[in-house]
């Protein structure tokens, strides 16, 4: 393989020049500390672009310092710093200069504030180029050692930034794995020797366990049965490892495992099924992509095979083009590379739409797999890592042959292709639409003889194109299967334009429309060309790109098919360095290339092969960044706080490993597990750490101090996702099967029929699935639209799908009361659960509602309260009347119509709701099962059931 | 007492309220001014009032957006020229041109006419008919120039700095750097159209700040905020009995569980979003303004109740202590019929916004009030022949008109200017995000300072800073 890793060495410069002359060390701290510093904070808006120097002041040469600027007072005054602008604007305490440089985030540190100061008192000498150059190799090896390392990079826009020199722990990431020797012989994990903690807490007892490592791998609560078997096991067995060993076997076993993760990398993918800007149209078959991740990890796919299908999965199904079924899995995962939105409309530029796709690719490869951010470098070479404009450009070209197309996939054994029965409810819709163009082109028809009589005009002409557009649509005309429309009218009207005629002497467009006749007839057309992306759900086609020339492209408003013309049609693009990012400004041009900082690797000269080589090169069990990437996202997945604290970042701007030596370890123990991630987990479940409990009992450490040294396991809330599977899970609705097209579940009735503008229309209401079982699959089954959030899912800290989500947040806000507590989700699944419980008839209600909600039984404090609440309800609810919700069959929908100006409304029909079969409905339900519920509902939304410890 | 909108986790001590307190307390926090600030200043969560960081006039801000890019040619910058041009054909040429603006092209005059109104002579289209009355207090800026020619994406830099969607709105902004005064409500309110518009809610979202600085919608139509109330049936009696069971089995569990500060901020916001049920109506109510008021504003009337409504309700808000409000009003996207469409949409506005003004003004509130009014950018001179002549205009990214109002900014001025067909700035010319650092600025506060760390780096609304546009500001 043509490919070199060169993790970070120290670089000394070998070449010891002579000293010529004598020079002072004011001389040589310009050299070395004031020429790079006016070069990193100030030349930017004072020198390098000259037809834009700021305040007048250009700090190129000492001549123009000395001459200032705007204030027309000299830049410094040599031996006087305390009258020096310079240096008084750098202070940024002075009352007479602005702050310098002008951003907070950019200010000069106590120690570079003391170089300007020694430099001006000493003289402020400022040596010529040439024996600046002498004097910076005179002492290259003496500062190296001194001030940190060099980095050597290919293609920096400067000799100042190339020699630039890093603080060797600002590299961390850069540099090799070194796996750390661990005592052969002791019984203590390798985590555990790590971690090495002062004061720890004892283990968790075994309910805690099961809950934390329950949720952790599968995102679901443990049953009281399988709490009561582990809590047996956990008792039973003489050496408790077999017992914890066994629970999480079973639980990687789980197909909900595959669920978790996926759940997980798809906040890092920014996952969505529609393409987000002015149109937000489905991505019809992104499911195949969600579906792929799950069956990845639950087939425990090598994560370095898992990071070659996402970039290079269609490149690999070159190779290998019999198998076409099989390489339906490879064409999907490239999904990947399309997961950040995109659209190009008819109002966009194509190449900047073009653009935008490269550098959200570009930066997406670099931060889900190099835990790289690398759009920093898209305009300049990096403010702070060694990555210089020349390598963002060289992994942006890898993508340069890269061209995005529904490809043809045929459905796979392993996908649910269940459901597509659904379809129907688009038909209805289509053919809903269908009709009402014909009825505004018949109303136009008349329109138009209407328009002719109050001109006094001869229509015979129109009347014989009339006739004979009716002739050509009878036949079938221009509409292709039924998915556009072309009427009589407009095709009439064509012909009539063709021959020249003046614009007064035909009808206008949209003849005699009313105001709702405009409204009418966008949301018919509008709608059509929506309906074709919906029904691309259901199509053996998946969500992908392929090799070739980039097409002449003006708008995508249809999924798009790869052309047959692939390799010789189009623009063969030839990647450069983008002046400022912009794709009319291309200045060097660039071959594709990789991160230079870490070696380099030899690309083919096609259009074909850049992606493979891009990926062998990242899924290298050599590359620092790659392997040291997925290892800190598992530990953040299992306690909550990363190892590395960015984990999209580990650039000298990312905080740094508080374990560096552990997160090595982990790196190369992933590497010697075939990169099983599955192994990967069972590793660091079987740690003493995992298993601590979070309790802080006398205790020296805050509790921040005892989380963030692993002396108690830091607790966490329920996220979003399993906070509504939780509810479902233990009301027993909860359908548990696996993949398929998204569903749509209820969401708040408002939202769900909130008008939301698209380009030209006006979106479609959010319709729920028919089946209760249809709509109670988990929550990563849910159609995400990037335009419609569900709100429950909103507030409880959901990440929106624009920026890759490196870890979640938890904030705790007012409007989460507001959806768990009076929202309508909440109430039917207290019912349920109230409804469940009644059913089983158990020995103890209240204990059975603990048990399944808590996973414990209650105190008899707990019992006693909930009993009497119980029955105080149940006198309340034999008073209380709600009325069973019945389904809309359509909405009317208000608007303002944008030709008009002029308020406009319709109804949008719901046929979707047709066959609708509601949860369970209070009005079904006596008062004792009712007030039960209102029991429900306070655990539901007690501190107990959101929190994991 | 406790009594933070959005209180951070374990901000303050928590306080059960008594039945005394519900029954009688509800709405005091909200009716009174002096309340209000007391509790401000006892405030400590991430909405507290914070200091300004540079000196500035204008404390809250009423942001008109009037969303599809309304034209400034039909309505604050005349161009006789087009009286000439008028349905003169010509092609476009250039990289930059996307479908919308390829093929056949051919001028359009304003179909309105102009005066000048005030002392300051500022230019006004005929439907203005009632801002034309306080044109004295406006500060036209027409130097203004932003990068994308599509709705969505220039949306989004309008309101959040980036075209690409995801970054914290100006409001959030705001909110994070200057807290709200009044901590019962939200310090960033957004009053939407029925319609969302598109790139729908990110428009006022928070992006990368905390949750607590995104921006609520108000909903005009159901509930104003989602969820505010229970299903029908339950009664506030009967949710309070669920609460008391539920603080029981809450505080048994902080009990053994003491060093977990979180479940205390999960507790309090409990019942305060029990209190907001109450109050939150209470202050959406417009029922008790004076007849004069509300007709002043336009509500009753068909064209102008919607906005009208909207207006007055801003002004309740700052009132309130209410740091950010930013009202909808669209869509202005006139690609066919200038004439019918804008004629309409500005006397949806037009009264409206007169009517706030005059309102701030004769209550002392204008001086610490900036009104901004722009869309997400300008039209064209021109349009395209699409199926026939229609009287419209398209996207403009090079040219628009914003106005300001209120404290701190020039009142009487008109600052920057376009070429002879509006087709383009050639005077006092700003990229938008010198407009928000300008707006900022007015609010007391210095893009270069109001950053927050995110990916790597230290973001900020103007994404890497930008310029103070001096000539807008007194």
């Amino acid at each position: 393989m043509n490919k070199k890793l060169t993790p970070l060495i120290l670089l000394g410069i070998a070449t010891v020049l002579p000293a010529r002359g004598q020079n002072t060390d004011a001389e040589l701290l310009f050299v070395r500390r004031i020429a790079p510093l006016f070069h990193e904070k100030c030349l930017a808006c004072h020198g390098n672009d000259e037809a834009e120097i700021k305040g007048g002041l250009d700090m190129r040469t000492l001549a123009s310092t000395l001459k200032g600027g705007d204030s027309e007072k000299p830049g410094f005054i040599a031996g006087k710093p305390e009258e020096s602008p310079l240096y008084l604007a750098s202070l940024r305490t002075h009352d007479d200069w602005e702050p310098m440089p002008p951003k907070e985030a950019d200010k000069l540190y106590a120690e570079q504030l003391s170089w300007i100061k020694d430099w001006i008192t000493a003289g402020a000498p400022w040596p010529d180029e040439a024996k600046r150059s002498v004097i910076a190799k005179t002492h290259a090896e003496k500062w190296s050692a001194e001030d940190g390392m060099t980095v050597k990079v290919t293609g920096a826009l400067s000799p100042e930034w190339a020699n630039r020199r890093y603080k060797p722990e600002a590299l961390w990431g850069y540099q090799t794995v070194r796996k750390p020797v661990l005592s052969a012989q002791s019984s203590v994990h390798p985590i555990d020797a790590l971690l090495a903690v002062k004061d720890p807490a004892p283990a968790a007892d075994a309910r805690t366990f099961i809950r934390r490592a329950t949720y952790d791998l599968t995102g679901l609560p443990p049953t009281p049965e399988e709490i009561a078997a582990f809590e047996s096991d956990l008792l039973d067995e003489a050496d408790k490892s077999d017992a914890y060993r066994k629970l999480i076997d079973r639980l990687l076993d789980s197909p909900h495992y595959g669920e978790r993760m996926a759940r997980h990398w798809l906040d890092v993918v920014r996952y969505a099924d529609s393409s987000g800007f002015a149109n937000d149209y489905e991505r019809g078959n992104a499911w195949r992509y969600r579906d792929y991740v799950v069956r990845s990890f639950n087939a425990d796919r090598p994560y370095d095979q898992f990071i070659k299908e996402q970039i290079a999965g269609d490149e690999m199904a070159e190779t290998n083009r019999e198998q076409r079924t099989e390489n339906s899995e490879l064409l999907i995962a490239t999904g990947f590379l399309r997961m950040g939105p995109w659209e190009l409309t008819g109002m966009e530029v194509a190449k900047i739409a073009r653009q935008r796709f490269l550098d959200d690719v570009t930066n997406s490869v670099g931060e889900s797999f190099l835990a790289h951010s690398l759009q920093c470098a898209r305009c300049h070479d990096h403010k702070f890592d060694p990555i210089p404009t020349h390598d963002y450009y060289s992994m942006q070209a890898c993508f340069g042959t890269t061209q995005l197309a529904e490809q043809p996939a045929p459905f796979l054994k392993a996908e649910n292709t269940a459901g597509f029965e659904e379809k129907k409810y688009l038909e209805v819709r289509r053919i809903e639409h269908m009709a009402m163009l014909e009825s505004l082109d018949q109303k136009m028809l008349a329109n138009a003889e209407a328009w002719y009589a109050e001109k006094k005009l001869d229509r015979k002409d129109w009347d014989a194109a009339v006739a004979s557009a009716r002739a050509f649509i009878e036949q079938g005309g221009k509409m292709k299967k039924g998915r556009s429309f072309t009427g009589i009218f407009e095709t009439a009207r064509s012909t009539m334009q063709k021959k020249n005629l003046p614009e007064d002497q035909y009808p206008p467009k949209l003849v005699g429309f009313e105001p709702e006749d405009y409204g009418n007839e966008r949301v018919a057309r509008k709608g059509l060309e929506r309906l074709k992306w919906e029904l691309e759900r259901y199509e053996p086609f998946a969500f992908s790109v392929y090799n070739g020339r980039t097409p002449q492209l003006v708008s995508v408003y249809q999924p798009i098919r790869m052309p047959q013309d692939r390799m010789t049609s189009g623009e063969l693009e030839q990647t450069a360095i983008l002046g400022g990012g912009d794709p009319f400004s291309p200045t060097k041009p660039v071959k594709p290339g990789v991160l230079s900082v870490l070696g380099s690797a030899e690309f083919p000269d096609g259009i074909e092969g850049r992606r493979t080589t891009l990926a062998n090169w990242i899924a290298n069990k050599d590359n620092p960044l790659t392997t040291r990437a997925i290892v800190n996202r598992l530990w953040l997945w299992h306690f909550g706080q990363a190892i590395a604290g960015n984990p999209n970042n580990f650039g000298s701007t990312g905080k740094r490993p508080t374990h560096p030596e552990l997160l090595d370890w982990l790196a190369a123990t992933l590497v010697e597990k075939n990169w099983s991630i599955k192994e990967m987990h069972r590793v660091i479940m079987m740690s003493e750490a995992y298993r601590r409990s979070s309790a802080i009992q006398n205790s020296k450490l805050s509790r921040e101090e005892a989380e963030k040294s692993y002396a108690v396991f830091k607790p966490r809330r329920l996220m979003a996702e399993e906070l509504r599977d939780t509810m479902l899970s233990v009301t027993g609705e909860l359908n548990p099967t696996l993949g398929g097209i998204p569903n749509r579940p209820e969401i708040n009735i408002e939202v769900a029929m909130q008008p939301r503008q698209v380009m030209g229309t006006f979106a479609s209401a959010w319709v729920p699935n028919a089946k209760p079982e249809q709509r109670h699959r988990r929550s990563l089954y849910a159609l995400k639209i990037r335009g419609v959030r569900d709100p429950f899912m909103e507030v409880f800290n959901e990440p929106a799908p624009d920026f890759s989500c490196e870890a979640r947040v938890v904030s705790t806000v007012t409007p989460q009361v507001f959806s768990l507590f009076n929202g309508q989700a909440s109430y039917d699944r207290a019912l349920a659960l109230a409804n469940r419980v009644l059913k089983e008839k158990p020995a103890n209600v209240i204990t059975r509602v603990f048990q399944l909600t808590y996973g414990r039984s209650p105190t008899t404090e707990e019992k006693a309260i909930c009993k009497a609440h119980w029955q105080q309800m149940e006198q309340k609810q034999a008073n209380v009347v709600i009325a069973s919700h019945k389904p809309p069959l359509s909405v009317k929908r208000d608007a303002v119509e944008e030709n008009t100006g002029e308020k406009f409304s319709f109804q949008e029909k719901l046929p979707g709701y047709a066959e609708f079969v509601p949860d369970l409905q209070p009005a079904d339900c006596d008062a004792r099962t009712r007030a039960l519920a209102d029991v429900c509902l306070v655990l539901m939304n007690s501190n107990e059931f959101s929190y994991l410890y | 007492m406790n009594t933070s909108y959005f209180p951070c986790a374990g901000s303050r001590a928590f306080h059960a309220p008594t039945r005394r307190e519900f029954v009688y307390g509800m709405g005091a926090s909200l009716g009174s001014v002096a309340l209000t600030s007391l509790m401000a200043a006892e405030a400590k969560g991430p909405l507290a009032p914070k200091a300004q960081q540079v000196p500035a006039k204008a404390k809250n801000c009423i942001f008109l957006m009037m969303e599809g890019g309304p034209s400034h040619i039909d309505c604050f910058d005349p161009k006789p020229m087009l009286e000439k041009l008028h349905l003169k054909e010509f092609t476009k040429e250039g990289k930059m041109k996307s479908a919308m603006e390829s093929g056949k092209r051919y001028y359009v005059k304003s179909p309105f006419k102009f005066a000048q109104h005030g002392q300051s002579g500022a230019w006004m289209s005929e439907p203005w008919q009632h801002l034309s009355g306080v044109a004295d207090e406006l500060c036209f800026f027409r130097g203004c120039q932003v990068d994308s020619v599509n709705h969505p994406t220039a949306m989004y830099q309008m309101n959040c700095g980036n075209r690409f969607g995801g970054d914290p709105a100006i409001g959030s902004w705001v909110t994070y750097g200057l807290g709200s005064v009044n901590q019962d409500l939200p310090g960033f309110i957004v009053l939407p159209e029925i319609s969302y518009p598109q790139g729908g809610s990110a428009n006022w979202g928070n992006g990368y700040l905390p949750a607590q600085f995104q921006g609520t919608p108000l909903r005009p139509k159901g509930s104003p905020i989602l969820d505010l109330r229970p299903p029908q049936g339950i009664t506030p009696e009967h949710q309070r009995a669920n609460l008391n069971l539920l603080a029981k089995l809450n505080a048994k569990h902080a009990e053994e569980h003491p060093w977990h500060d979180e479940l205390k901020a999960r507790m309090n916001n409990y019942e305060l979003a029990f209190r907001m049920q109450t109050q939150v109506p209470e202050t959406l109510d417009l029922s008790a303004e004076d007849e004069k008021t509300k007709s002043m504003y336009g509500i009753g009337n068909d064209a102008t109740d919607a906005f009208g409504r909207k207006c007055l309700l801003a002004r309740k808000l700052v009132e309130k202590g209410v740091r950010f409000v930013q009202l909808y009003a669209g869509t202005w996207d006139s690609h066919d019929y200038i004439e019918r469409a804008h004629g309409n949409l500005i006397r949806q506005v037009d009264q409206p916004i007169a009517a706030l003004i005059k309102d701030l003004k004769q209550r002392g509130l204008l001086d610490d009030t900036l009104i901004v009014w722009c869309g997400e950018f300008g039209r064209t001179p021109d349009n395209g022949v699409r199926g026939g002549t229609a009287y419209g205009r398209d996207h403009n990214p090079k040219a628009m008109t914003v106005w300001f109002a209120g404290g701190g900014v020039k009142a009487g001025h008109t600052i920057g200017s376009t070429d002879d067909r509006g087709m383009e700035a050639i005077e006092e010319i700003h990229h938008v995000r010198d407009v928000h650092v300008t707006l900022l600025r007015l609010l007391g506060l210095d893009d270069n300072k109001l950053t927050f760390y995110h990916a790597g780096r230290f973001k900020q609304l103007s994404q890497f800073g930008g310029q103070v546009i001096e000539k807008l500001i007194a």
